[in-house]
C-alpha cells in the first residue's frame, strides 16, 4: 500500500467517473424554479407597494444579511458590523454623487460614484475584518459591534462628511437609456437582479476551494494553519468579499430611501441584519433571504395585527426579540432548521439526505 | 511592574513620559503662550475630571461585565439593560422616599436579582455555548429594551442629587494668578467626587476579594483556566449564580450613578454597553486593573477629545481601540 | 531563487529535522528546556516519556504552533523558528494531533481536499474544481488509500473514531511531505486497527522521516529506528531501541512505573 507516494501525480481514472461534476449550484429542486419564476413575472401580480416596500426591501435587507451568513455560516465569524458596510457605502454614494445637500455631495455621476463608493466600503469592511481577525470566538461579535456603534455616533457628530443627524437627503437615482431606473418596476428588475448575483456568487463560492477552506477555517483554525493555510488572510479575505456584497446592498438601500442618516445605520439595525441571518438560518445563502421575508412583513403588518388583536401596536420590537429568542432557543438553523425538521419527521428514515450539508 | 520596563523599555518610557506630562498639566500654572495655543486650563482641568469621574462610572460598568466574560465566556450584551433598568429603579425609588441611598441598594438587589434569574433560567442550560449564549443576551436586550419604553416612556429622567451632596467644592488646584496675584482654585461639583471615590473603593474592594477570598480564588482560577475549575469540585453552579448576581448588581449601581451624573433615556443602554465593550476590550477581558485602566483611559479620551476636537470626538475613543487591538490584541492588562 | 538553491545544498548536508536548545515557557513553567534534536532525512524515532513530559510541546513548538521562547529550530537545513505553521508545512513539515483536529461539518472527500490545496497553489481559488482537477484526483487516491472510499461523501462528524484517526493520517501525508510528527496516532483504535496502522507506517516511502510519539510500546518499538527518551521537558536518553528498552535508568523512570 502506498499512501504518500506523491499521491500529486499518481491518477487513477477508477475514481473519476463516480463523481457528479461540481460546477454550478444544483438548481434541481422545482420549487426554486416556481420561485424564480414568481420573482421575475412579480410586477405582474404585485402592485407599487409590494413590489418596492415588501420585495425590493426583502431584497436589499436579505443581501445584507447574506453577507453576515456568509462570515457566520461558512467563516464562523459574527460580524455585526455588515450593516455598517452598507451603510458607508450609501453614505458615499451620497457624497461623491448628487443630493439634495450641494455643500457636501461632489456632484459626481452616478457610474463614478457607485463604483467608488464600492470600493471605498470593501475597503473599509476589510480593514474592519484586519481588527477584528486579530482575537479569535466571541470576541469578534464585540470588536464589530464596536466598530458600528462608533461610526454610528461618528456619522451624528460629523457635520463636514456625513451632515450630522440630518444626514444627506434627496439623493439622486440613475436615469439613463430615457428609463428612470428608480421607477418601481425597473429598481425591482435591478434589486433582483443584483440580490440573485450576490446569492449565486456565495452559493458557487462555497463549493470552491476558497469557500471550502473558510470551511475548514471555521471547523479547525489550527489544524488549516497545520495543512498551509494562511487562515488569517482567508478570514480577510472573507471579510473583503462579505463587504463588497455588504456594499452592494447599501447603493440599492441608498436609492431605494432617496437619504442616508444615522438612523439608518444605528445599533439596533446593526443587530436586526444579524437577527434576520439567524432567523431565516445561518447555514443556506437562502436563509437570510427567508429571514428578511419575515421581518419586511412584520416591520409592516405587526402594527396592524397586534391592534386588530387588541394589544399596543407599538410592541413591535417585542415581538422581533420574543421570536429572535425562540429562534435561538429552539432551532440554531433558523426557520429553514424547522421546516426541515418538520418535513423529516414526515418522510421518517425514508431519504434522509447524507451529507446535505452546505447544498442549498 | 518592573517586568514590563524590562520587558518592553520603549513603551514604559512613552507611558512615563506622557503621565508627567498629564501631571505637569494638571499641577502646573501654564504660562501664557499655552493658553493661547490651548485654551483655558480651567477648561482643561474641568475635562481631566470629567473624564476621571467619567471612567469611575465606566469602571462600574465595565467590571461587571468583564467578571461575567471572564469567568463564564458569557458576552453579556443585555447588560447595557441592566444599567438602564438600574437606573429606572433607582430613579423611581429615590423619587419615592426621597433617599438617594435606599435607590442604591433598591437597584443593586434588584438588579442583581435579574442576573440571578437569567443565569438560573437561561444561561446555565447552554453552558459552553458561548455564541448562542450572546445571541440570548442580544435577544433579551432588545425585549428589555422595549419593555422599559413600555413602562417609562421616551422622557429623560435624571435623578435628584441629595442635598448634602450638592454645590461645588474648591480644589488646591490653581486654574490661574488672577492680575491680583490671588491664585484662582478649581471649583469642581462634589458629588461627583464622591461617587469617583466610590467607585475606586468598590474596585478595590473587589481587587481584594479577588485575591484574598477563596471564591475569589475560585473565580480568579476559573477566568484563567475553565477545566481547573471542573476539575476542583467546587460548586460552580453556585459561583457562576454569585458572579453574575454581583456583575448585574454593580451595572445597576451604575446606572444609579449615571441617572444622577446625565440622564437616563431609551438608547443610553447600548451607549453604556458600547463603553463596556471598549473598555473590556482595551484593557484586557475578564481583568479588574484592566476594566480600570481601560475605563480611565476611554473617560478621558472622551472627555478631552469632546472639549478640544468635538466632531472627531467618537474617533479618538476608536483610535485607542484600534490601537491596543494592533498591538497587543488580548488587551493591554490581560494575562495571556 | 537563492533559498531553493540554499534548501537543495541544505539537503544534502545532513539533518531534516535540528533543534538547538529549544525552551518554552508558559509563564513561569518550562514545558521544554534546552531540547537539542538532530534527526536525519527518512530517520523514523520515537519520542517517549510520561505524560506531562512534553512530548506534545516539543510537537507544537516544531509546527510553530506554538513558537519556542528561545532556541533555533531547521528544516532541511533552513532556519523555520520565527516561520507560522503555514510556512513550514508548505516546506514539506506535516503533524497529525493527538485528540483528531479534522473540519466536522465537511465530508471526508473534502477535508482531504483541503489537505492537497494547502500545500499547493490557488488557495484562495474562486474557482470551483473542474472534473480534470489533478488535486481532486490526489484527494481520491488518498481517501483510497486509507480505506475511506466508501464514507467519502459523509460528513466527519458522522464518522467512527477508528475512520477519523485514518483521516487524520491521510491528511498529513497530503501533497509531498517530507517528515512527519505523529501524535499518538494509535490512541484509542482497536488491534486490528493498530496492526493496519503499523503497516501504514512502515509501507511509508523511506524518503518521508517521522517522530512518533506513541504510549504502546509494542507499536512504537516496531516502527522506529531510534529513540528519544524525554522526562520533565528535557532530553533524558537517546538511542536505538534496544538499548533503551535495557536501560536500567530508563525502566526505573518510564516502563516500569510509568504507567502507574
Amino acid at each position: 500500500m502506498s499512501l504518500a507516494h506523491d499521491s500529486r501525480i499518481t491518477v487513477r481514472p477508477a475514481a473519476l467517473a463516480q463523481r457528479p461534476a461540481r460546477i454550478w449550484p444544483e438548481i434541481n429542486h422545482p420549487a426554486a424554479w416556481i420561485v424564480a419564476v414568481i420573482l421575475l413575472i412579480m410586477p405582474l401580480i404585485a402592485n407599487g407597494f409590494f413590489l418596492i416596500e415588501i420585495f425590493a426591501s426583502t431584497l436589499i435587507l436579505g443581501t445584507m444579511a447574506l453577507s453576515l451568513m456568509f462570515l457566520a455560516g461558512y467563516g464562523g465569524m459574527v460580524s455585526l458590523m455588515q450593516l455598517t458596510i452598507a451603510g458607508f457605502s450609501a453614505y458615499m454614494v451620497a457624497v461623491f454623487g448628487v443630493s439634495g445637500n450641494a455643500n457636501i455631495s461632489l456632484g459626481w455621476p452616478w457610474w463614478l460614484a457607485v463604483p467608488m463608493a464600492l470600493a471605498l466600503a470593501t475597503a473599509f469592511g476589510t480593514l474592519g475584518g484586519a481588527l477584528a481577525v486579530r482575537t479569535e470566538g466571541i470576541y469578534t461579535i464585540m470588536i464589530t459591534l464596536a466598530i458600528g456603534a462608533a461610526f454610528y455616533y461618528f456619522t451624528n457628530q460629523n457635520w463636514a462628511i456625513f451632515n450630522g443627524h440630518t444626514g444627506i437627503n434627496t439623493v439622486a437615482t440613475p436615469h439613463f437609456w430615457g428609463v428612470n431606473w428608480r421607477a418601481d418596476i425597473p429598481f425591482y428588475y435591478i434589486v433582483l437582479a443584483v440580490a440573485a448575483l450576490c446569492y449565486f456568487a456565495v452559493e458557487y463560492l462555497s463549493r470552491a476551494p476558497f469557500g471550502l477552506a473558510l470551511q475548514g477555517v471555521r471547523d479547525n483554525p489550527r489544524r488549516m494553519a497545520a495543512l498551509g493555510f494562511n487562515v488569517n488572510a482567508h478570514r480577510v479575505a472573507a471579510y473583503a468579499f462579505a463587504s463588497f456584497i455588504a456594499a452592494l446592498a447599501g447603493v440599492l438601500q441608498v436609492w431605494n430611501y432617496r437619504q442616508i442618516s444615522p438612523g439608518s445605520v444605528s445599533v439596533g439595525a446593526c443587530i436586526d441584519v444579524l437577527i434576520i441571518a439567524v432567523v431565516g438560518g445561518i447555514t443556506r445563502p437562502i436563509g437570510p433571504f427567508i429571514g428578511a421575508l419575515i421581518f419586511v412583513l412584520l416591520r409592516t403588518f405587526a402594527l396592524d395585527f397586534l391592534v386588530r388583536i387588541g394589544l399596543d401596536g407599538n410592541r413591535f420590537r417585542f415581538l422581533i426579540g420574543l421570536g429572535f429568542l425562540a429562534i435561538v432557543f429552539w432551532s440554531s438553523d433558523g426557520v429553514i432548521g424547522l421546516w426541515q425538521r418538520w418535513r423529516q419527521s414526515r418522510r421518517p428514515a425514508a431519504n434522509r439526505p447524507g451529507g446535505g450539508h452546505g447544498h442549498g | 511592574m518592573s517586568r514590563f520596563v524590562e520587558r518592553h523599555p520603549a513603551w514604559a518610557l512613552i507611558s512615563i513620559i506622557a503621565i508627567a506630562v498629564m501631571l505637569w498639566l494638571v499641577f502646573a500654572i501654564w504660562p501664557p503662550g499655552l493658553e493661547e495655543a490651548i485654551g483655558r486650563k480651567r477648561v482643561f482641568l474641568n475635562a481631566v475630571f470629567n473624564g476621571i469621574t467619567l471612567g469611575g462610572l465606566y469602571f462600574l460598568v465595565a467590571s461587571g461585565f468583564t467578571l461575567i466574560f471572564g469567568l463564564m465566556r458569557n458576552v453579556n450584551l443585555a447588560h447595557g439593560s441592566l444599567y438602564l433598568f438600574g437606573g429606572y429603579v433607582g430613579y423611581a425609588i429615590s423619587t419615592a422616599t426621597g433617599s438617594w441611598i435606599l435607590g442604591f441598594i433598591v437597584a443593586f438587589i434588584l438588579t442583581a436579582l435579574v442576573g440571578v434569574l437569567l443565569q438560573v433560567i437561561v444561561f446555565r442550560r447552554m453552558e459552553g455555548q458561548d455564541l448562542r449564549q450572546t445571541m440570548v443576551t442580544i435577544g433579551l436586550s432588545i425585549v428589555f429594551a422595549d419593555l422599559m419604553l413600555w413602562a417609562c416612556g421616551g422622557d429623560f429622567y435624571q435623578i435628584q442629587t441629595p442635598n448634602w451632596l450638592i454645590g461645588p467644592i474648591e480644589l488646591p488646584l490653581v486654574t490661574a494668578i488672577k492680575s491680583s496675584g490671588e491664585p484662582v482654585y478649581l471649583r469642581y461639583p462634589m458629588v461627583r467626587l464622591v461617587i469617583f471615590a466610590a467607585s475606586v473603593v468598590i474596585g478595590v474592594a473587589m481587587w481584594l476579594a479577588l485575591i484574598r477570598t477563596r471564591i475569589g480564588m475560585i473565580v480568579r482560577a476559573g477566568v484563567d483556566d475553565r477545566d481547573i475549575l471542573a476539575a476542583t469540585g467546587v460548586r460552580i453552579q453556585l459561583v457562576f449564580v454569585a458572579v453574575f448576581a454581583f456583575g448585574a448588581g454593580l451595572a445597576g449601581v451604575a446606572g444609579v450613578v449615571g441617572g444622577t451624573f446625565q440622564s437616563l433615556s431609551p438608547g443610553e443602554d447600548i451607549r453604556f454597553l458600547l463603553a463596556s465593550l471598549v473598555v473590556v476590550i482595551v484593557g484586557g477581558m475578564g481583568s479588574i486593573p484592566g476594566a480600570a485602566l481601560g475605563a480611565l483611559i476611554i473617560g478621558l479620551a472622551e472627555q478631552l477629545g469632546s472639549v478640544y476636537i468635538p466632531t472627531y470626538a467618537i474617533v479618538v475613543t476608536f483610535l485607542i481601540m484600534v490601537l491596543v487591538l494592533a498591538i497587543r490584541p488580548q488587551g493591554l492588562l490581560a494575562r495571556r | 531563487m537563492d533559498s531553493v538553491a540554499h534548501r537543495l545544498s541544505a539537503v544534502g548536508a545532513g539533518a531534516a529535522l535540528e533543534l538547538r536548545g529549544v525552551t518554552r515557557l508558559f509563564g513561569a513553567l518550562a514545558a521544554l528546556t534546552d531540547v537539542t534534536i538532530t534527526v536525519r532525512p527518512g530517520e523514523r524515532r520515537a519520542v517517549l516519556g510520561s505524560n506531562g513530559a512534553g512530548k506534545t510541546t516539543l510537537f507544537n513548538c516544531i509546527t510553530g504552533d506554538f513558537p519556542p521562547s528561545s532556541g533555533t529550530i531547521r528544516f532541511f537545513g533552513e532556519d523555520v523558528t520565527h516561520f507560522p505553521p503555514y510556512e513550514r508545512i508548505r516546506r514539506g513539515l506535516r503533524r497529525t494531533y493527538q485528540i483528531s483536529a479534522l473540519f466536522p461539518g465537511l465530508t471526508v472527500q473534502d477535508n482531504v481536499y483541503l489537505a492537497c490545496r494547502g500545500v499547493s497553489r490557488g488557495r484562495f481559488s474562486f474557482l470551483r474544481p473542474g472534473q480534470n482537477d489533478a488535486l481532486m484526483h490526489a484527494a481520491d487516491n488518498l481517501v483510497q488509500a486509507v480505506h475511506l472510499s466508501a464514507v467519502k461523501d459523509q460528513r466527519v462528524a458522522e464518522l467512527a473514531h477508528g475512520q477519523q484517526r485514518q483521516l487524520e493520517i491521510a491528511l498529513a501525508l497530503a501533497g509531498a511531505p517530507r517528515f512527519v510528527l505523529f501524535d499518538e496516532p494509535a490512541a484509542g483504535l482497536s488491534p486490528t486497527e493498530r496492526a493496519e496502522l503499523i503497516e501504514i507506517l512502515t509501507s511509508l516511502p523511506a524518503h518521508i522521516g517521522y517522530i512518533i510519539i506513541e504510549h504502546d510500546m509494542d507499536v512504537a518499538l516496531r516502527v522506529v529506528e531510534s529513540v528519544t527518551m524525554m522526562h520533565n521537558g528535557r532530553v533524558f536518553k537517546e538511542g536505538v531501541p534496544q538499548e533503551i528498552q535495557s536501560d536500567p535508568e530508563v525502566q526505573e523512570l518510564y516502563l516500569g512505573g510509568g504507567h502507574e
